[in-house]
């Protein structure tokens, strides 16, 4: 090839981290290419729906006026604790969400992810599609000058690149960063419905006043066979995404389908009647690093940062991961125009950027939640216990039998050490504590 | 990996799912399929003979994974969603998996 293609920085994959590390470089003059194997950027990426202003604020401070693809802003938040037939639940609304722009909005990454990166082609990204980085190119010390792709003829150069490529972290487990495949005790397969509905419908059936109001909810206990996992229903503009997650390994030590779980949840008593007559748009799966801080790859070599999911950066108690990839992608571009500055691409400056994450809700996040998959791994009885538990005390509460109060305390009590010994119970919540506060 | 600690699931529990043919699903993912280029294989067939329990036949969202008369284990690759869990969640790293050629595999509509 007589002309190497070369760019002041190469960015690896068009999500939410790979394109917020584009963004920052290329306003402050960055040439920089952007790679992506997707038919499109967000081809690929699926999730359960939820992003965070705080991070496009970030970013992109004037996302507003560029007509994000958004769904609905989430106003009606929280848990559901679902038995095998009732549920009970915790969940706020409140008109303090409702402003605008909102804390959070749901979305379709199908549609989020190609405007996202049409902001970034805006401020001057090469956003190259259809093309999968197969490997690094590499100067006689072994510093990453570039990548190679899969097109003929596709190597490209830059002194900088940032990898946000995603879940299945093939490159950053190349470069060594990674020093093993994700371990399926420490990864959640999640799989996920979009169901098509009317606007009118969705808003009759979650009580939305109209689609300046939406729901999001985390569902535990039944869900997932009171197996370590999650379900979710978010309510889009004229749709419903409704999924469920669970640690990979029980899916694997169980001999569990995924989707009949999931079918299984869309059928329960308590569910079913928020579906009715919606109609089945998109199936999809994806996987949910929660690897935690302890299990992170190191996020910088000569000439390399990490960030998003390829990290392992994700919030599972809180559902948050598009946040911290944005961030962390802000964070990998700003140490890339600083390296530009200083002309020194070697690990030792890149460190600059996991310093950024440090001093950042990013990385103190992940550390506070260390312990979090764990303890789900550890406990694996904690959902079915608690959340049957919690409805049956609760339909024992809002139940009258002509019974002294003291004595329906003491059944509830009963309902609760039957299930679990008080030594049990205490070590739970120890550990519940532990996991909580870091 | 897998075999140290078999199954915690009620089994009256795992009687309650209802059994789900995943083509049903799959109709309403796109995909552009590689037909020159099978991004998953599997390494070696004699482990997959030699395993017990062959959880990829079920955790796969996709059902890639199926058996055929003799017992041997077939990829249908055209259906995976990418999702990756076969490479690691193989009790014996059995699966050999790699992106798709650019452009190819699932394209969500909606994500």
């Amino acid at each position: 090839m007589a002309n190497k293609l070369t760019f002041d920085a190469i960015v690896v994959g068009g999500g939410p981290a790979g394109t917020s590390a584009a963004i920052t470089m290329a306003k402050a003059g960055l040439q920089t290419i952007l790679i992506e194997r997707g038919r499109f950027a967000g081809a690929k990426n699926f999730f359960g729906g939820v992003l965070y202003t705080h991070a496009l604020d970030e970013v992109l401070p004037d996302w507003q006026s560029r007509g994000p693809a958004l769904e609905r802003p989430v106003t009606d938040t929280g848990y559901w604790l679902l038995s095998p037939d009732s549920v009970l639940r915790f969940t706020q609304k409140s008109e303090r969400y409702k402003k605008v722009p909102a804390e959070s909005y749901t979305a379709l990454r199908a549609n989020f992810d190609p405007w996202f990166a049409q902001q970034a082609m805006d401020l001057g990204v090469l956003v190259i599609t259809k093309t999968t980085v197969t490997g690094f190119l590499r100067d006689e010390r072994g510093r990453v000058i570039g990548v190679t792709t899969d097109r003929p003829d596709g190597d490209v150069y830059a002194p900088v690149v940032i990898i946000g490529e995603g879940v299945n972290n093939l490159l950053t487990q190349q470069l060594g960063l990674a020093k093993s495949d994700l371990p399926p005790r420490y990864v959640a397969l999640s799989v996920k419905e979009y169901l098509g509905l009317p606007e009118k419908e969705v808003e009759a059936r979650f009580g939305l006043s109209g689609p300046d109001e939406g729901v999001a909810i985390d569902i535990f206990g039944d869900v997932t066979l009171g197996l370590p996992g999650t379900g979710f229903i978010y309510t889009d503009k004229a749709g419903i995404s409704i999924g469920c997650g669970l640690l990979l390994e029980q899916l694997v030590i169980n001999n569990l389908k995924p989707y009949e779980i999931l079918a299984r949840f869309k059928n329960h008593p308590i569910i079913k009647p928020y579906l009715e007559g919606a109609e089945r748009l998109e199936y999809g799966a994806h996987l949910i690093p929660e690897t935690g801080y302890d299990r992170m790859p190191a996020l910088y070599t000569d000439g390399v940062m990490v960030a998003g999911d390829a990290a392992g950066m994700v919030d599972a108690l809180h559902r948050e991961g598009t946040n911290l990839a944005m961030i962390a992608g802000k964070m990998a571009g700003e140490t890339a125009i600083e390296a530009h500055k200083q002309k020194n691409f070697s690990a030792e400056f890149l460190r600059g950027y996991r310093r950024r994450l440090q001093d950042s809700f990013v990385l103190k996040d992940l550390k506070q939640y260390r312990r979090m998959t764990d303890f789900l791994d550890s406990t694996p009885h904690f959902m079915e216990t608690y959340v049957n538990f919690a409805n049956d005390a609760a339909y024992r509460y809002f139940t009258a039998h002509g019974m002294a109060k003291r004595d329906m305390e003491k059944e509830i009590i009963r309902l609760l050490t039957r299930r679990r010994s008080f030594l049990g119970i205490a070590v739970d919540m120890i550990k519940l504590l532990r996991g909580m506060r870091g | 990996m897998s075999e140290k600690k078999r199954t915690t699931l009620n089994p009256a529990l795992a009687a309650t799912l209802p059994p789900t043919n995943v083509d049903d699903l799959l109709v309403s993912v796109k995909y552009y399929v590689d037909e020159e280029y099978a991004h998953i294989r599997i390494k070696d067939d004699k482990v997959c003979a030699e395993c017990a329990h062959h959880p990829c036949l079920d955790f796969c969202p996709a059902g890639v994974f199926t058996q055929d008369r003799t017992g041997k284990i077939l990829v249908g690759y055209q259906a995976c969603l990418e999702c990756g869990s076969c490479r690691i969640g193989c009790p014996y790293q059995n699966v050999d998996w790699n992106l798709p050629r650019g452009g190819y595999g699932v394209a969500y509509k909606f994500g």
